[in-house]
């Protein structure tokens, strides 16, 4: 009996202390995640900041996805066009609604594309200003006023996007989500101005070899020489007739708008690529083609990059985007092409014509003939690009030209090619140069804009050059010629007054069109965000 | 010192059963039999109880029984068992005598157990205030059933349950009275044995070939159906609030079988033997058919384009593209598959210690090539009565081995896929193999758009998965007091998962991903879970009767990954067991954890037998939710009123009639952990290029909502119970409207924000409806009985609010050029699975001439049309064939009007018929199959389509895809026969065989493969958790399947 009680009482004992002991630890719900980091802890020392400073960097690929800023400034214009081919691209006809310029804020093609190029952007601020808002805390970071200058640049070039694409846009120096009204878009482009001549200060000339890609003081003022011959598009909120507002069907000039320092911006465009010139630092490539090859990364013309690597999720795509299924590995997309009437112009005998493929094809890494059907069925002929497309809606395989500017790196690693892709090169800062004293700015040295022109197709057309004038459509036809595909049409389009026009699959659009549609669920988010005018 | 380290807590405890030690004299005794009243034939297994005294016990196989030690007076006899209506007496018992009781039960309607388990304890069904349904395990175990989900199917009112595929041991959407969680998972809380289980996929994911892999596996395939001893399913907030924060789609527990002391140690043996095939086809182009629409088509494309495109440049529409056979590749890639089960399970005891150890093998073959589920599993259990029945110990413990097969297939897919997509459109000309210099081979097309032979892709990747998952819990029951018992439990729940994937060289896809690709991939869940209860009973005279628990529970999950990954190899004879020998290697891991703390308590107050009243309070704290948000408060309160017990209803119609009417509130915290905070993350989203060397950088993947907080569900029940004839037909009717607030949602936040979307608590939904289930015991007689049953529910859901959204689209469309096309639309005013579209009017057969400035007519003869609003250069006498988003509307709604399930079971002699039939009844389904395969479009790449195609341009959502999928199934009809051989007779005690058809029927207007369609909260990065229902793509076809089996118990 006594035995009995004992082991009772220990029973008895041990399940009061099971009752008791989880009560006093276990309400701790602290959270601490293991395998991710917060800001509050991470940036701690020089290492961290570098690799949020890669961060910042990263996103600048995917600006050149193909449902980011890059389709909009191609597939929008006459450069660019995605048929859709028997079951293929329709998707919900987003690309067609992107050629034809019939895009609203609810519709398929904003929800996807002007969306996604919104949120690319805004994350390249966020990522920036995370860093930022940092930095000052974290001790011993050789170079920190370097680092905060590169994050300032590459946070004021994503403004640059945003400010390009959608106008006045809410501008964030914090970390803190909230909402925030739309600024003017001649606030943004203040704010982005000031931003990147304070960064510029901080910033080399040069970068080493192992630190190729990163911004310089080149890069800064590529932006701004851009930033300034659109000048009398980027600070005007409305489409219309009126001084203040973007002309849909006239050349808008830099002339008589006012940047930093009280200066024309046509004029302070010229003094830009005059620094850069002056800088010594950057020539014209002797080929056209070392731009864009997967070794570009040795052409001495690139001024402000996206570096691609040979590498998983770090390379460039663009082949997949327009070859045919097989003429390459992995299988291409087969979709991308160009409009009969945008390959037509361009001279037989121009250098530059060769980007684009058409007639007979090969496997442009085996160089092997290939067929549009599998296998080379008895009989069947080879793949064979026509020039033109007869139904946008119901293209076969083989119709359109197609872009092929970055040709395949044979270290590819599936889809990701080593090209880099250049957002501002030497030639057009040459075009930048002749346009604005086309404007009336003077330049130093003083070359006249035919002496600029010619000098960047000196490499590419028969010599001598037959070119003997120079106005604003001759500079808009040779930036097609020696800009196609580097995202610059939507731009020069708008800034020549011209990006409503009608072309191939497209009707006569509305003025408003020069802006882009901000998607409906990101004012749903920001209740502070105003639709840009004409849109419903 | 020792002593008194003993005598401190004794002094304590002591005090407590001193109480209980005093009432030791002046005992009598009750003895007596209980027979059924139809047959007169003894019943074993009633438990007969003295109300309001621990006094209980089960009658013998003599139907007889005995409580002894029973304290003078008179006392209220209750004897209840499953199938019977419980009957209660007066006794009196004297000191020293023995009162004799002779106890007749009617067999009722419903075979229910009259103690219910309502989680952290169990109740009479009498006292039950909330919504609770019960499915009788052994009447549910028909047929090949591989998990605890296909049990409940069709047998509760109110429950959900579709499996996502065909696919042996498929994942299932289980919802309880509606989804109504809109990112949030909508899974019930599995609670097995009283330790809830965190039921998430146990092994690693699919590989998936451009598109979505396959969705995971039910978790629960680890438990046996046969080791299942009874399901009950709270279903309203008063019966789950016990669960507080992990209740809000309610609670399905789970009882496994103990073991019986009833005379000597009982072997069972149990196994069956299946086959089964697809039970339905699609319906794709013959290779004749092929050849001759190809040609059509082709005379087609050259009248209508204006181009005047060379023939040359036709793609696939030209005859030389041909293969020189005929292949049906829907039958190749399927098969007649043959499932066996062997259960074998032995038990007995003292009347002390009780013990019963199983073990099950099964291996069920899919009807597709290259799937299978191979289980291997072992239970025990024991229970140990100690000091007079005042320590109560138990332990469970299940290991189970699955060994998963799977094929690769698609659970939504865009441009490449897997093997049914290409079976759908593999040139039905070709062959599968084919013989040439190099030997006998799969047919492939070379550097082809991206199709591949289906039977290759079936037969050479190899993707196989195992998980080892241990549940183990152990409990201690101690009465501390007269009606106080103390509980503490343990519980365990490890789940080891890995995947092992091979694509090889040899096959394209395996090409293409770099020359082989292996991968290893092993997940890991493990749960703790500390539980201690008291609970107080206690009658207070005739009159009042007390029921109180209160309880602490803490429960860890902890979460592993870990991922290893080659590409490149020279030869596919590693497979996938020699990571090392790939050129490229990758690999990942990751870890995470959550804990959740929660304070319990529920209180059952009962009045003369007539009202009960029952409330429960819970706070729970959980790590997911952001600072100064982790804790809440869920209440319930329910209360019931049995009407039949007053004076005045006697001698009316309603032998038992009860009115139930309760309230509760319960949270869904089915979130990953760190939602609330910003995080940061490595990985190439972070990573740039510095001089041609990645940099290594961090990329913000959440950012974080300092205000998440629970989503919250309060529900609303009301409900009828009544008996006729005896109960004889008996049943109920329950109302219920559940609206549920702050639902956890990812929106877009206002940018610049690292992120564009992060979790926010936004959004009313209101569900409503009504759940009737009616039993009726048609015929009893000796030697016949006929039960049957019938449940059936309504639904109607509805979205109130969306905060600052006006809409969220769900349900991505799959198929190539498909991309951003979407299926559903999420709005206020409408209900979760609104379809939203452009409405389909016709197919052309007239060339609309064009509208200047436009030059090319406005739609050709063949064209899809579509209603249109804003007249324009497209849009002629409201027909356009381009729809705007503007021409979008509601095209469909995925939920059904209704669903019924009707049982029945019929014993006659020694056969036992039992049949299930379930119909579900006005949802509308969307076909994407048909929308994407339908068209000619996919003969320009060569590619086959399915039969009854008329267009020949590219596949448009619309309504035209819409269609209803009301459907009747006739789930599952069995057979059994019990064994009266003599030789038998001595030695075993029973022995059936049976036969049993599972899915033999199925009576629906649907045109695809079957219209119940899985109701998925998709995990996917792009809608990520959004409900997106019935939506039919290309799944892994549903099975016919025959069963052949045994039982034998010794």
């Amino acid at each position: 009996m006594k035995r009995r009680f004992v082991t009772t009482s220990i029973g008895a004992a041990a399940l009061g202390a099971l009752l008791l002991v989880p009560l006093q630890g276990c309400t701790d719900l602290a959270e601490v995640p293991s395998s991710a980091i917060t800001p509050s802890t991470f940036f701690n020392n020089a290492a961290e900041v570098v690799a949020g400073l890669a961060g910042v960097y990263a996103q600048l690929r995917s600006t050149t996805d193909n449902n980011d800023y890059y389709s909009l400034s191609e597939v929008t214009t006459d450069e660019m066009v995605v048929p859709t081919r028997g079951q293929d691209w329709y998707d919900n006809g987003t690309w067609l609604e992107l050629h034809g310029q019939t895009w609203s804020p609810t519709s398929p093609g904003t929800a996807s594309f002007q969306t996604t190029a919104w949120n690319t952007a805004m994350a390249g601020v966020a990522r920036a200003n995370l860093l930022l808002e940092a930095l000052p805390r974290v001790h011993a970071v050789p170079d920190s006023a370097g680092i905060k200058a590169e994050a300032r640049t590459l946070r004021a070039f994503y403004y640059y996007l945003l400010m390009d694409l959608f106008g006045g846009v809410p501008i964030a120096t914090e970390t803190d989500i909230k909402p925030r009204p739309r600024s003017t878009r001649a606030a943004l482009f203040n704010f982005i101005e000031s931003e990147l001549l304070a960064a510029r200060a901080d910033l080399p000339f040069t970068r080493n070899a192992a630190n190729a890609g990163r911004v310089t003081k080149g890069a800064v003022d590529a932006i701004l020489a851009n930033m300034y011959l659109n000048a009398g598009v980027f600070t005007k909120d409305t489409a219309g007739t009126g001084a203040t507002q973007i002309k849909a069907a006239a050349y808008n000039s830099c002339a008589g708008v006012l940047v930093a320092g009280g200066l024309d911006a046509c004029q302070a465009a010229v003094n830009r690529v005059d620094s850069i010139l002056a800088s010594g630092v950057y020539q014209l490539a002797d080929t056209f083609a070392k731009n864009f090859r997967p070794d570009n990364n040795l052409s001495p013309e690139n001024i402000f990059v996206v570096k691609f690597i040979d590498a998983d999720g770090l390379g460039l795509n663009f082949v997949m985007r327009s070859l045919h299924y097989s003429q390459f590995t992995p299988e291409p997309w087969n979709g991308f092409a160009t409009l009969a009437q945008t390959y037509n112009a361009f001279d037989s005998l121009d250098q530059r014509r060769k980007i684009f493929l058409v007639g007979l094809q090969k496997n442009l890494e085996t160089g092997v003939d290939v067929c549009e059907r599998p296998g080379c069925a008895k009989g069947a002929p080879r793949l064979n690009f026509t020039t033109s497309i007869a139904n946008v809606t119901r293209a076969t395989e083989a119709e359109g030209a197609r872009m092929y500017k970055w040709p395949i790196d044979p270290k590819h690693v599936a889809q990701n090619n080593g090209n880099d892709f250049a957002y501002f090169r030497l030639a057009e800062m040459l075009l930048i140069k002749a346009e604005a004293e086309g404007e009336g700015a003077t330049g130093n040295p003083p070359d006249a804009p035919l002496t600029l022109v010619r000098r960047v197709r000196a490499r590419s057309v028969p010599q001598p050059d037959t070119l003997s004038v120079v106005n604003r459509a001759v500079i808009l036809r040779e930036r097609l010629f020696e800009l196609t595909g580097e995202a610059k049409r939507r731009q020069d389009l708008i800034r020549h007054g011209q990006y409503t026009q009608p072309w191939q699959f497209k009707a006569a659009g509305a003025d408003y069109r020069v802006l882009m549609a901000i998607p409906h669920t990101k004012i749903d988010a920001n209740p502070m965000l105003t639709q840009n005018p004409g849109y419903p | 010192m020792r002593l008194v380290r003993h005598v401190a807590p004794a002094l304590v405890c002591g005090l407590l059963w001193a109480v209980a030690l005093r009432a030791q004299e002046s005992t009598g005794s009750v003895t007596g039999k209980v027979v059924d009243a139809t047959t007169q034939q003894p019943l074993a297994n009633v438990e007969v109880a003295l109300a309001g005294t621990p006094h209980r016990e089960l009658s013998r196989t003599d139907g007889s029984f005995a409580l002894n030690g029973v304290p003078a007076g008179a006392y209220r006899l209750r004897a209840s068992r499953i199938g019977y209506g419980s009957q209660i007496q007066e006794v009196t018992v004297t000191p020293g005598g023995t009162t004799t009781a002779q106890v007749i039960l009617a067999p009722a309607a419903a075979i229910l157990e009259p103690v219910v388990v309502t989680g952290y304890g169990t109740q009479r069904r009498e006292a039950i205030t909330g919504s609770v349904s019960t499915v009788s395990a052994a009447a549910a175990n028909v047929g090949v059933v591989n998990n605890v989900d296909q049990m409940i199917q069709g047998r509760a009112a109110g429950v959900e349950v579709i499996r996502n595929n065909g696919e042996p041991g498929a994942g299932v959407q289980v919802t309880i009275r509606g989804g109504s969680s809109i990112s949030n998972s909508n899974d019930p809380l599995y609670v097995i044995d009283g330790v809830p289980i965190n039921n998430v996929p146990t092994e690693p994911p699919s590989y998936g070939i451009g598109g979505t892999p396959p969705l995971p596996r039910n978790p629960l395939n680890l438990l046996n159906p046969s080791d299942i001893a009874s399901i009950t399913v709270l279903k309203d907030a008063s019966a789950t609030a016990i669960y507080g924060s992990r209740a809000a789609n309610g609670v399905i527990l789970i009882e496994t079988k103990k073991g019986a002391a009833a005379g000597g140690p009982t072997i069972e043996y149990d196994s069956y033997l299946a086959t089964a095939s697809p039970a339905q086809h699609l319906d794709l182009v013959s290779a004749a058919q092929y050849k001759q629409v190809i040609q059509g088509q082709f005379a087609i494309w050259r009248s209508d384009s204006t181009a005047g495109i060379p023939d040359s440049l036709r793609g696939g529409l030209k005859p030389y593209a041909f293969g020189p056979t005929s292949t049906n590749w829907e039958r190749e890639v399927t098969r007649t598959a043959v499932t066996h089960n062997h259960d074998l399970s032995f038990s007995g005891g003292s009347e002390d210690t009780r013990y019963r150890a199983s073990l099950n093998y099964m291996k069920d073959d899919g009807v597709a090539l290259s799937s299978a589920l191979e289980r291997i599993q072992g239970r025990l259990t024991a229970t140990h009565k100690a000091f007079d029945n005042r320590l109560r110990l138990g332990v469970n413990v299940t290991t189970s081995r699955l060994n998963n097969q799977y094929l690769t297939f698609e659970n939504r897919a865009g441009f490449e896929g897997g093997v049914f997509q290409n079976a759908v459109i593999f040139d039905p000309t070709q062959p599968v193999t084919v013989t040439d210099a190099t030997g006998t081979h799969y047919y492939e097309v070379t550097g082809s758009t991206s199709v591949r032979n289906p039977v290759a892709l079936a037969q050479q990747v190899t993707d196989v998965g195992n998980t080892t998952r241990t549940i183990g819990n152990t409990t201690a029951e101690l009465d501390l007091a007269p009606g106080l018992t103390g509980q503490v439990t343990v519980g365990v729940d490890h789940a080891g998962g890995g995947r092992q994937i091979y694509y090889p060289r040899a096959n394209p896809v395996g090409a293409a991903l770099g020359g082989g690709l292996a991968r290893q991939y092993d997940v890991s869940n493990s749960t703790v879970t500390v539980q201690n209860l008291l609970t107080y009973r206690r009658q207070v005279g005739e009159v009042h009767s007390f029921d109180i628990v209160g309880g602490y529970e803490y429960s860890k999950y902890t979460k592993n990954l870990f991922m290893a990954e080659g590409k490149g190899y020279f030869t596919d004879a590693f497979s996938f067991n020699n990571l090392g020998a790939a050129v490229t290697r990758n690999d990942s891991s990751w870890s995470e954890e959550s804990r959740l703390v929660s304070f319990l308590s529920r209180a059952n107050y009962g009045f003369k037998d007539r009202f009960f009243v029952t409330g429960v309070l819970r706070y729970d704290g959980s790590t997911k939710f952001a600072e100064g948000h982790k804790w809440a408060l869920f209440p319930g309160l329910s209360a019931s009123w049995h009407v039949s017990q007053e004076e005045f209803m006697r001698g009316g119609p309603f032998s038992d009639l009860r009115l139930r009417l309760g309230w509760g509130r319960q949270g869904n915290p089915g979130i990953r952990p760190y939602e609330s905070l910003r995080i940061l993350e490595g990985g190439t989203g972070g990573t740039y290029g510095w001089g041609d060397v990645p940099q290594t950088g961090v990329t913000p993947t959440r950012d974080g909502n300092p205000n998440l907080k629970w989503e919250q569900t309060d529900q609303y029940n009301a409900a009828v119970d009544f008996g006729l004839v005896n109960n004889r037909l008996a049943g109920s009717i329950e109302y219920y409207i559940k609206n549920t607030s702050d639902l956890i949602l990812e929106v877009p936040v206002p940018q610049p924000a690292p992120k564009d979307t992060r979790l926010e608590n936004v959004g009313k939904v209101r569900n409503r409806g009504v759940e009737l289930s009616l039993d009726a015991l048609l015929v009893s007689r000796p030697g016949l009985t006929w039960r049957s049953g019938l449940v059936f529910a309504a639904e109607r859901n509805k979205v109130l609010d969306l905060g600052l959204h006006t809409s969220i689209r769900s349900g991505i469309v799959s198929g190539q050029g498909q991309s951003d096309q979407w299926a559903e639309r999420i709005m206020p005013g409408y209900a979760l699975g609104t379809f939203w579209g452009p409405v389909f009017t016709r197919v052309s057969n007239e060339t609309q001439p064009p509208v200047a400035p436009d030059t090319a007519p406005v739609w050709r003869p063949g064209q899809q049309l579509f209603q249109c609003t804003t007249p324009s250069r497209t849009c002629v006498n409201g027909e356009t064939r381009a729809p705007s988003a503007d021409d979008y509307r509601v095209i469909g709604n995925a939920n059904p009007d209704f669903s019924l399930g009707f049982h029945n079971q019929v014993n006659w002699g020694n056969f036992s018929i039992s049949f299930l039939i379930r119909a579900v009844v006005g949802q509308d389904v969307f076909n994407n199959t048909a929308l994407v395969y339908s068209t000619k479009g996919n003969a320009l790449q060569g590619k086959n389509f399915l039969a009854p195609a008329g267009i020949h341009e590219p596949a448009i959502y619309s309504s035209r895809w819409i269609e209803n999928g009301s459907f009747v199934r006739l789930q599952n009809i069995t057979v059994e026969y019990a064994l009266d051989l003599p030789i038998l007779t001595r030695s075993a005690r029973s022995a059936r065989l049976y036969v049993s058809a599972d899915n033999l029927l199925l009576l629906t207007g649907y045109s695809g493969l079957d219209p119940e369609v899985s109701s998925s909260n998709q995990a996917n990065t792009d809608d990520v958790g959004l409900v997106a229902r019935g939506i039919d793509y290309l799944s892994y076809p549903r099975s016919r399947t025959i069963t052949g089996g045994l039982r034998v118990a010794f």
